[in-house]
């Protein structure tokens, strides 16, 4: 176990050729290192040991699904997941001495990093208006102050309820439910920033928020995409999938702008070809494709197969599920005939070769996948692009049969339960409806406010309350400076928090800092020791039972910070709401959430059962709950970014030594980056186009059509296999590049890729 | 590839027959060598089978079904692999022939019973008179799933089955 740093890491780039593999060994002597330099060997072995085990702890660290209980391996984790668990689990203690010693105004200049290995929230705190300092509170007066501010609100929708996708089933619920008896749908979640867009996608077209696919489908898939993803750093146990997939006989084909690690080969640590051996090629083919190009892709494709079906009808499109399963088949088809092979090949930077080679990969599959994450997403077109790989799929039948499907890969562990919990700033009337017959309150109907409009409320002065549980809202958000602003122009903020991160430091007038039990922690209530459950990226809703002695005995459950919170405000109800009942056992929760989720009733027996609950998608039951009752074809339309001279499209993302919004070291060992992280990757020939080399200093500036200049100063550039005329750069420190009106059309959802951009080299 | 089929005649009616039939987590009951099933969805099932101390799981799915009629199915990945498909068929008295075959591929346990002369027709003969014992003791099937499957997909018999009744909305 090693000290909190006491000043910042030194920023000293070095930079090695990117690896071709990921995880091997190089993984578990990582993931050890940095356990060992947080906590106890002991507990590192408890940790690691019962996670995602059954009944052990569920890694917050993604959402992907474990394998089926009987089939786990002793250790089954990633790379990040043993870092993430222990990055938590850690002996750090953040204390009432810390802020003593620690203004706000400095704890503000720190890095994420710094703030994040100071170590576990052990206290209250509260800053006062006018103070430069947190100091102690007890939770009786921290409850009594947010209540009080609530209750003086001229109207409920002056607050916001934010949660981060590690938020539990159970806390979600009562988060929601607190809200509504309140009064108000404002309820902005991580999920506006990550996969709004394949939910309004999915939604529109299948009748269904979520992933169709099960691990089985991945395992037994003839061909899967990877699109706009890095499974090596952002979703490794994918990769055992993938791996599995891949001895079954599976082609993969990777569509990405960088040619990440993950992409290419997989070492499984766990197997003796994975530790001395070459491991398992992933990627068959990699489709380098420019940033955003991915819709143009897709609709080349789908021209490519009507074709192929002109020249053999009969032998390529499956006629009879188009038939009775679809809409719109003939409107879309006409359009996208038309497509232009000069738009496409513009668009994506791919040459008609490569595209009509993938086109032979489908034709050669009767069973496809398609996984995507953020690459695709955060895109401006990310809705129509999601659309449109529907459309893929939908061609060829490759949904609701085993071995095929639709993947959003999500990352925060519970991102999706929260969703089913009613965490939605839009949740339709049957669920609110179901909601009033269930506790005898009407809840407000209208809709509330999502992320990006939550930002822009506190900015003008609208929101004056603002409660985070979980996630670091700050450095999430996009037009980090405009964000911050909006927070410090609130009344009141609250975050219900494990360890330090920047939203504390970026505060409003008051600011309470509200500490809570992680995970790894056992939770002792009333009713007996508790669980909660999660339900992950394919549906399958399960327990997380922590193992550890909580960080400090002033440590309350997140459940019962919001009990305790909505009793404040509330008092008892409305309605027959009992929240000190839902604080002492958590069963009492879920038996009132059996009785408003649809499919989850039974949940306390069902989800107690190893390996949990499976919530079927309607999909795979031959159901789909659109407008026409059937899956929609769409017609999709794109304009590739307007591209001036001298410019790049800037993508965002994270390295491998990263938590979303925490980095745990200045490394990106598989991008051979090491020592910082304010470098921006660009491709050698536009390097050379723009007078620039290896090493140079540059300002990253914005482009965006207002008058606000978007600037990340003092960046390093390093030449990297992007693709041409695109960069990318880490996140959040990019994030002030992304305008807060730079949103996905239809899902509101900030676009953190295709970002236009111009490097200059600083006059300072 | 080695194919057996096996018939049995059962004395209840068809509907009964096939609406027992697709109740698969229940095979444990009566049949000896199928240890646990698991229904993943409508066509997709899990299997654990064994023989003496041998034991296998494999997935499978349904690729083609027609209630009161017929199921075809097909394992999934290439190991133990192997085809089968159930007809039912009324006897014209009330009663139902059962009959199943199934057609192996080149490896695995399947493979390798109906590789011996006479071993995997009799397991299966065995099991059929299980099921059979086992149906006319109860006179009524313990559920029944009325879908049909073509090509691997489901066709509902109601526009929104029960099952099928989850949350939908949105997830970002």
């Amino acid at each position: 176990m090693k000290k909190p740093p006491a000043d910042e890491p030194r920023d000293d780039l070095t930079v090695t050729p990117p690896k071709t593999w990921a995880a091997g060994v190089p993984a578990v002597v990582h993931a050890l290192e940095y356990s060992l330099a947080q906590t106890s060997p002991k507990d590192t072995a408890v940790d690691l040991l019962t996670m995602n085990q059954v009944d052990g702890i569920d890694c917050p660290g993604c959402a992907w699904a474990d394998p089926a209980p009987g089939h786990r391996h002793r250790n089954e984790y990633c790379e990040n997941g043993a870092k993430h668990i222990n990055d938590e689990a850690t002996t750090r203690r953040v204390t009432a001495g810390f802020f003593r010693e620690h203004p706000v105004s400095e704890l503000a200049r720190r890095s994420d990093l710094w703030l994040n290995q100071q170590g576990r929230l052990t206290e209250p705190m509260v800053k006062r208006p006018g103070s430069d300092h947190y100091e102690p509170i007890g939770w009786r007066e921290a409850l009594e102050l947010l209540a009080g501010e609530l209750k003086a609100l001229d109207s409920p929708d002056e607050a916001v309820f934010y949660t981060s996708g590690r938020v539990s089933n159970e806390a979600a619920f009562v988060l929601q439910l607190f809200a509504r008896a309140y009064g108000t749908n404002n309820l902005p979640d991580c999920s506006n920033m990550c996969h709004e867009s394949s939910g309004f996608a999915l939604h529109e077209t299948l009748g269904t928020g979520k992933g169709t696919v099960s691990l089985q489908d991945l395992h037994h898939a003839d061909l899967i995409f990877l699109v706009g993803q890095n499974p090596g750093s952002n979703h490794p146990r994918q990769l055992s999938a993938l791996e599995q997939a891949k001895l079954n006989g599976a082609r993969i084909v990777a569509v990405n702008p960088l040619p990440e690690a993950g992409l290419m080969r997989f070492k499984n640590p766990q197997k003796a070809r994975g530790v001395i051996g070459q491991g398992v090629r992933i990627a068959d083919r990699f489709l380098h494709i420019r940033p955003g190009g991915d819709l143009a892709l897709f609709q080349a494709l789908n021209r490519l197969l009507l074709e192929a079906e002109d020249a053999r009808p009969g032998h390529v499109l499956d006629r009879s599920f188009i038939r009775d399963n679809t809409s719109g088949f003939e409107e879309f088809a006409a359009h996208a005939r038309q497509a232009s092979w000069d738009d496409v090949l513009a668009a994506t930077g791919l040459s008609r070769a490569e595209i009509e080679d993938v086109r032979d990969e489908v034709l050669r599959s009767s069973r496809v996948v398609v996984c995507w994450a953020m690459g695709i997403t955060q895109h401006k077109h990310g809705v129509p692009t999601i659309r449109e790989i529907v459309n893929f799929l939908l061609l060829r039948g490759n949904l609701g049969r085993a071995g095929t499907g639709a993947c959003p890969v999500r990352g925060h562990s519970n991102v999706q339960g929260d969703r089913t919990m009613g965490i939605w700033e839009q949740m339709p009337d049957s669920f609110l409806d179901a909601l009033r017959d269930e506790f005898g309150f009407d809840p407000p109907r209208a809709h509330g406010l999502d992320s990006v409009d939550s930002i822009k409320a506190m900015r003008e002065g609208r929101i004056k309350f603002f409660l985070g549980v979980a996630g670091n809202f700050v450095r999430a958000a996009p037009d980090s400076a405009v964000t911050e602003d909006a927070m410090r122009n609130c009344r009141l903020t609250a975050h219900i928090s494990t360890k330090l991160n920047r939203s504390h430091t970026v505060c409003g007038r008051t600011a309470l800092i509200l500490p809570t039990l992680g995970r790894t922690e056992r939770d002792h209530q009333a009713g007996g020791e508790q669980f909660v459950t999660v339900e992950n990226s394919m549906s399958e809703v399960h327990t997380s039972r922590g193992r550890l002695r909580p960080a400090s005995p002033h440590l309350l459950s997140e459940v019962a910070i919001l009990c305790r919170l909505a009793r404040h405000t509330l008092g008892q109800g409305p309605g027959n709401i009992r929240w000190d009942a839902f604080e002492a056992d958590y069963h009492t929760i879920r038996d009132r959430i059996s009785r408003i989720v649809p499919g989850l009733h039974d949940f306390n027996r069902r989800v107690a059962r190893p390996g949990g609950i499976r919530l079927p998608n309607p999909v795979n039951e031959g159901v789909y709950r659109t407008a026409t009752g059937k899956a929609l074809f769409t017609r999709n339309t794109w304009q590739a970014p307007d591209l001036p001279e001298g410019h790049l499209l800037l993508q965002t993302l994270r390295s491998h030594d990263q938590w979303n919004t925490i980095p745990y070291t200045l490394d990106d060992r598989y991008r051979g980056i090491h020592g910082s992280r304010r470098v921006v990757m660009v491709n050698p020939e536009d390097l050379r186009a723009l007078a620039l080399s290896a090493g140079d200093r540059v300002d990253v500036v914005g482009v965006w059509h207002d008058d606000t200049e978007r600037r990340a100063e003092d960046f390093e550039v390093v030449p990297y296999p992007t693709a041409r005329g695109s960069a990318a750069a880490y996140y959040p420190e990019t994030q002030v590049l992304v305008p807060l009106d730079s949103v996905a059309d239809i899902s509101n959802q900030p676009t953190s890729k295709g970002i236009l951009v111009r490097l200059e080299r600083p006059a300072r | 590839m080695n194919t057996v089929e096996e018939t049995v005649e059962i004395d209840v009616p068809v509907r009964t027959a096939y609406d027992q039939w697709t109740q698969f987590a229940c095979f444990p009951r009566f049949m000896t060598s199928v240890k646990r099933v698991e229904q993943l969805r409508p066509t997709v099932t899990l299997w654990v089978v064994g023989l003496g101390p041998l034991r296998r799981e494999f997935v499978t799915e349904i690729v083609d079904q027609v209630p009161d009629s017929h199921l075809t199915w097909r394992t999934l990945g290439q190991r133990h692999g192997h085809r089968g498909e159930v007809t039912f068929r009324s006897t014209g008295e009330g009663g139902t022939a059962v009959t199943v075959r199934i057609s192996a591929g080149p490896r695995g346990l399947t493979a390798a019973l109906t590789a011996v002369p006479g071993a995997a027709g009799r397991v299966l003969r065995r099991e059929l008179a299980h099921f059979k014992a086992y149906i006319e003791r109860q006179g009524e099937a313990g559920g029944g799933w009325r879908g049909s499957v073509r090509g691997g997909q489901v066709r509902p018999t109601e526009a929104e089955p029960p099952r099928s009744r989850v949350p939908v909305w949105p997830v970002g």
